[in-house]
């Protein structure tokens, strides 16, 4: 069976065939979404068992698409696309469990999860440009939808900010994909022979500025600073399960792509803007963690941490790039790299759910004036505190094992650059106690008390995130086998 | 060999031209039946007329298709027609873009006093941009200039009782006549120095000929065709003539002209001035930059979606010439120009249909009378989302692959900054695009003003092949690729 196929198929055809139900089936679209998102997981678990860890770029499926550009629909999985999709079809499970906009979910809200789905494992799994292209825009207009229909106050504004940036991070991409193409002999559009090849090894001005359009076209995605702006305004006009998908997983593009493309196939361009890159790489982490510290509105907050977190995961794919790194020091550093983003994308998830819960509850997520929240919602309150204190990077949690590779391995090449990124982790630790002490210690003011706790469809969207985070920080083995650099690097 | 069987031989010789040239007898035939249909008909059964002539159309794209996988190419009636394979490609689009814009003008014509005479002049336009696609001869060049422009006064002016309706086909009339004398008086120098009006002819003589005298007439042939294809500094009829046109011939005005003036651009410029003499790729390489510039700025400040359509057409046409400007350097940039042809006409068609579609329900074509157009119509929504979009260049979107083909040729060429241009220009054009997207999305529904009159079964056709061909030629790119790919220019190098 072509599962790699199915998976990016079924959720496409879902997508379809809700646009087109009659709308007086109320419950289909939700269901038909639950089955899809179901679906595409098995697909992904059946992978995740045929998969040899060993062996790199695997179980490929090839079809022919438009041959006079040697276009192919190619679908592969090494430990990294694996690792992401796992992730990807996990978080869609329960951003439908949870749902989009009004209740009972509409059809639009289904098919665009759906095509969302099916157009973000395409991009982690093809290993053909054309179409690597075409689920990266894809995405783009599923989220900008998504966003401009069932986000908060401003979100015309945020989503026009959205596709406004990932557009203008596109067309780059676009360029460096066909100057990869034409440099290619025989031209090609097929990401593993251009890994194979590296087309454009060592040579000077050329490579510099197709590795550049490739650079600014993740940077944006991922978001490194100074191409962030676009983010804390989508992360908190974006409905809750959008936010949980932007963070969780699209954000992950911006850094496979830096792995995919600009480690892979551009090398040595890389390793001449190795330190650069790791610079900004440190000024996001640092960034990032210390504007959240001034941050009061707790979406928002989240979403600059993110940046904090996507910062260590530059940092080190850039020193896995660098000259003079040792081999063991680079396997580290990249495992650690794929496996923050797997940690960040499930830790940042149960976030956004979490601010979500509180907003619908309390009709604001102020920590300045929540307070004490733990006593009328203790189950909340211990989730929350669970989910903090995997952010901050707590030993025995999802990120501390991910963060503590990534050092070694950065630490490798530049123990400067190094001990300069752990302040960042010093930083979000600090924000993190200051929000839960302020939010849920202490005096329960008059207003908070009737707050009722998390439940149903709440709780099955989160739980398994906390379980996951948990499982993560205990046995990380268990991603990072599979992840396995050394043998797809 | 006798008298009799060199006639014999030249008799058949003729034969065989004739089945060459098929695909425009049926556009001429197109244009000759309808004046007869039209005058024996009666008023009520003038519809027929238009079925006659989206008939004619079809069958002049299939014949198209037959001449082209039955016979290859080859030059024909003394070397002043060239049926090629830009030809036949063109001629297919040209075909099947008629017959959509008959069944997009048949509820706006309906009834009107001389509809079957509308349907010949369509005809009759047709005929002449495909033979402008064609022409291997500056006197046919001219010839099927002129009659493309008149038959395009006609279709504008349709309308008599419209005053902007006048006022567009006057405007047009007369930038069209000057644009038209131009290009002549350039010709007839081409023709001064070359001794033949033949193209091949022509590129033989030109290098040795005093250089001002052939940048002069150059420019001057430049500017009657770019007239047609609306490239700046030419473009200003534009939205003065999109917005006064009645909509259906303003939606084949946006293919038809630019297809054929683009098209003879492309057979003219690199026979008369082979190798890029004079660094004309170059030149028309700027042009193309300063075109889709201006047309995105300009269209960023309309509120009228059909001038909006109208500087997205221009921007078009500037993205289209990148295909042009690369010939010289990539064998790419002929695939990449018919290519994006056939997926710039789909989409534009998409993009008319839907708009007419709200103009003749809310009696507005402003951008207010969108808003809210998802949750009355959201298959119409639907297009319209698909061909802006596409027109944005978006994937998986014929538009989308229409940019990677002309993005790639301009790379290949050496002009990468064009398409950095390009991309800058792409950017820009989101704002205007997504002006008219989102409001249709996410606004509620707006009050309803007029009488809602629903779309009638031709126009929905027509809005529905225009928008299956918008996603068809993208996700199914091959057939057409292969068909542009063949497209290859005969007399050239």
């Amino acid at each position: 069976m072509p599962w790699l196929t199915l998976a990016v198929s079924v959720p496409l055809l879902a997508a379809a065939l809700v646009a087109v139900l009659p709308a007086r089936m109320t419950a289909a679209p939700r269901a038909v979404a639950l089955g899809a998102s179901v679906l595409a997981l098995a697909c992904m678990a059946v992978t995740w068992a045929r998969f040899d860890a060993g062996r790199g770029m695997q179980l490929v499926e090839e079809a022919t698409w438009i041959p006079s550009l040697d276009i192919s629909w190619r679908l592969a999985v090494d430990g990294m696309s694996l690792a992401l999709c796992a992730l990807t079809v996990v978080l869609f499970v329960l951003a439908v469990i949870h749902g989009v906009g009004p209740k009972p979910m509409t059809r639009a809200a289904a098919a665009l999860l759906l095509l969302l789905e099916g157009a973000t494992l395409a991009f982690f799994l093809a290993q053909d440009f054309f179409l690597f292209y075409v689920a990266f825009d894809v995405t783009l207009v599923a989220m900008y939808f998504l966003i401009a229909l069932w986000g908060e106050e401003n979100r015309r504004y945020a989503a026009l900010k959205f596709f406004l940036y990932t557009l203008v991070g596109s067309l780059p991409v676009l360029l460096g994909i066909i100057a990869l193409f034409l440099a290619a002999e025989p031209n090609t559009f097929n990401m593993m022979r251009l890994a194979e090849q590296e087309p454009l090894a060592g040579a000077g001005v050329g490579a510099s500025f197709v590795f550049l359009a490739f650079f600014v076209g993740f940077a944006i995605k991922t978001p490194v600073v100074p191409f962030h702006t676009w983010l804390p305004a989508a992360h908190v006009e974006a409905p809750t399960a959008g936010s949980v998908l932007l963070a969780g997983v699209l954000l992950k593009m911006g850094t496979y792509g830096l792995v995919r493309v600009n480690l892979q196939m551009l090398p040595d361009a890389f390793a001449e803007y190795a330190l650069p890159v790791a610079l900004l790489g440190v000024v996001s982490a640092l960034y990032g963690a210390l504007v959240a510290l001034a941050q009061t509105d707790l979406k928002r907050l989240i979403a600059y941490t993110s940046i904090n977190h996507m910062g260590y995961v530059i940092v080190g794919v850039a020193a896995a790039a660098a000259g003079g790194i040792s081999a063991e020091a680079r396997e580290l550093a990249i495992d650690g790299a794929v496996l923050q983003m797997v940690a960040h994308g499930v830790v940042t998830a149960a976030l956004f759910f979490l601010a979500g819960f509180i907003q619908t509850r309390a009709r604001t997520r102020d920590l300045g004036l929540l307070n004490g929240l733990i006593r009328p919602m203790p189950v909340y309150g211990t989730l929350v505190a669970v989910a903090f204190f995997a952010s901050l990077g707590l030993p025995g949690l999802a990120q501390f094992p991910a963060e503590l590779q990534i050092f070694l391995g950065v630490f490798d090449v530049w123990p400067a650059v190094a001990a300069v990124t752990v302040i960042g982790i010093v930083i979000t630790a600090g924000l993190f106690l200051l929000a839960l002490q302020r939010a849920f210690l202490g005096e329960t003011s008059e207003q908070w008390r009737g707050l009722t706790d998390v439940r149903g469809r709440e709780l099955a969207a989160v739980v398994p995130l906390i379980v996951l985070t948990v499982a993560l920080g205990v046995f990380p083995r268990l991603v990072l086998d599979v992840i396995n650099s050394g043998s797809w690097l | 060999m006798n008298d009799v069987q060199t006639a014999k031989a030249m008799e058949e010789e003729m034969l065989s031209d004739l089945l060459w040239l098929s695909p425009y007898g049926a556009l001429v035939l197109a244009a000759i039946g309808a004046v007869v249909l039209a005058l024996a008909l009666p008023r009520h059964r003038q519809g027929l007329v238009g079925a006659y002539v989206a008939g004619a159309h079809l069958s002049a794209a299939a014949l198209a298709a037959g001449v082209w996988l039955d016979r290859g190419f080859r030059s024909t009636m003394s070397g002043t027609v060239v049926v090629d394979g830009l030809a036949l490609a063109i001629v297919g689009i040209l075909g099947v873009s008629g017959a959509v814009t008959v069944a997009l003008a048949r509820p706006t014509v309906a009834g009107t006093d001389r509809e079957g005479e509308f349907y010949a002049v369509l005809a009759a336009a047709s005929f002449a941009a495909a033979v402008l696609s064609s022409a291997g001869d500056i006197a046919l060049i001219a010839l099927s200039l002129g009659l493309l422009s008149l038959s395009s006064f006609i279709l504008a002016g349709y309308l008599r009782g419209s005053l902007r309706g006048n006022e567009a086909a006057l405007k047009y009339y007369i930038y069209g006549t000057v644009a038209g004398a131009a290009m002549v008086y350039g010709l007839s120098f081409w023709f001064g120095l070359a001794g033949s009006t033949e193209l091949g002819a022509i590129g033989r003589a030109l290098p040795d000929a005093p250089v001002g005298m052939v940048v002069v007439s150059t420019v001057l042939v430049v500017v009657g065709l770019g007239y047609k294809a609306s490239l700046v500094p030419f473009h200003f009829w534009t939205p003065d003539v999109y917005e006064g046109a009645p909509l259906p011939v303003t939606a084949y005005l946006s293919v038809l002209p630019k297809v054929a003036g683009l098209v003879a651009l492309a057979r003219v410029l690199p026979q008369a001035l082979p190798d890029g003499s004079l660094g004309w790729p170059t030149a028309i390489a700027i042009v193309a930059a300063v075109t889709m510039t201006l047309g995105n700025l300009a269209a960023l400040w309309q509120s009228n979606v059909v001038r909006l359509l109208a500087y997205s057409s221009i921007a078009q046409a500037g993205y289209l010439l990148m295909g042009v400007a690369a010939m010289d350097g990539s064998e790419a940039g002929l695939p990449a120009l018919v290519y994006y042809l056939a997926a710039y006409a789909a989409t534009n068609l998409a993009a008319f249909a839907v708009v007419l579609a709200v103009q003749r329900e809310s009696g507005s074509a402003d951008v207010a009378a969108f808003a809210g157009l998802g949750r009355r119509h959201p298959w119409w929504t639907a297009a319209l989302v698909l061909s802006f979009l596409s027109l944005l260049g978006l994937p998986p979107l014929a538009g989308f692959v229409g940019k990677l083909e002309v993005f790639l040729a301009a790379i290949d060429a050496g002009q990468a900054w064009l398409a950095v241009v390009a991309v800058l220009n792409t950017v820009v054009s989101l704002f205007y695009y997504l002006r008219v997207i989102a409001p249709a999305v996410l606004s509620p529904a707006a009050e309803d003003t007029g009488q809602p009159r629903a779309a009638t079964a031709a126009l929905a056709t027509a809005l529905a092949v225009a928008t299956v061909a918008t996603v068809a030629l993208g996700v199914v790119a091959e057939p057409l690729l292969d068909l542009a790919n063949g497209a290859r220019l005969m007399g050239a190098r």
